[in-house]
């Protein structure tokens, strides 16, 4: 939030195409589990024919990250990121982990996460 | 190879040291996503070219622990203003469970939070925090004003220790494991 109030519109002044056209009039992620915690990381592929915003995904993608964490490194909205997530695992250049929303009921799960705490 | 993801809520009230929290217990420096909301049934009737007006910048802190290579846990912070509930229900869905961090100073703030979780069912702890100085009250009383749920686990913590607040994860993964119906079978 370093110098902007909330609530102030983001500067997009500097983009060379609206981000609108970028994600081809998508302003949903047509996989609708996709959610700020979803981890993905980059799979092996020649980026050099994608735009920049897309690139620059990618990057942040060498390990796993979650959508939150490549918003938060881009300066970019939640919503948008997720769009252009959303359309670079379609076309096969991110792979995708688990869900967070089926491991709630994950008996095993739960007790790696407590076992993982106590460790600290 | 595997990667899971797991969310955990740290909500409260304005003030009751959320940031604070994810940020102790966080491996990374906290983060800082936004979330652009755009209020199309405000303001329809003003002027053209004030587009921007209509759009509200939501602000979500979060930390991260990583619990082994194939397991790790988000911790997000609620937004402080109420009027930015819709962001809530992303971040609770799917989540293991909350932490609400109470100020007793300022208990009705804590209000909201605990009504949110409880009608979803999401399981949560409460921890009051004690960076404040000392509480004068007791368990009991606080109970009795945040007309707790007997279940509900009640903890103190001073979310600047990063082991304290640790302490309330754990108590919160105890809670939701409690919960969990018993294991079928040996």
């Amino acid at each position: 939030m370093a110098g902007r109030e909330p609530g102030e519109a983001r500067d997009e002044s500097d983009r060379l195409v609206p981000l609108y056209v970028l994600v081809n009039g998508r302003t949903t992620p047509r996989n609708a589990a996709l959610d700020l915690a979803t981890q993905v990381v980059a799979l092996p592929a020649d980026t050099t024919v994608l735009e920049p915003e897309y690139q620059q995904i990618l990057r942040q993608c060498r390990e796993w990250m979650s959508i939150a964490e490549i918003s938060a490194y881009l300066g970019r909205p939640l919503t948008v990121v997720k769009v252009l997530v959303d359309i670079l695992l379609e076309q096969d250049y991110l792979a995708l982990g688990s869900a967070a929303q089926q491991t709630v009921y994950d008996r095993a799960l739960l007790e790696t996460l407590l076992c993982g705490l106590q460790r600290l | 190879m595997e990667r899971t993801s797991v969310k955990v809520v740290i909500a409260g009230g304005f003030g009751a040291g959320k940031t604070t929290m994810v940020g102790s217990v966080s491996e990374i420096p906290p983060l800082t996503t936004e979330e652009v909301m755009t209020e199309a049934s405000v303001g329809v009737d003003d002027l053209a070219g004030l587009e921007e007006k209509h759009q509200t910048t939501v602000a979500l802190d979060f930390g991260r622990i990583t619990i082994n290579s194939e397991v790790v846990l988000y911790l997000f912070g609620t937004p402080g203003q109420d009027r930015f509930w819709f962001m809530w229900d992303e971040l609770a869905q799917g989540c293991v469970g909350a932490v609400v961090l109470v100020d007793t100073r300022r208990l009705p703030a804590s209000f909201a939070s605990i009504d949110y979780f409880e009608r979803r069912g999401i399981p949560f702890v409460v921890a009051v925090n004690t960076f404040f100085g000392e509480c004068s009250y007791t368990d009991d009383e606080i109970r009795a004003a945040l007309q707790l749920n007997g279940e509900v686990p009640l903890a103190r913590c001073d979310a600047r220790r990063r082991g304290s607040a640790v302490e309330v994860l754990i108590g919160l993964l105890q809670h939701v494991l409690a919960k969990l119906p018993a294991p079928a079978g040996p």
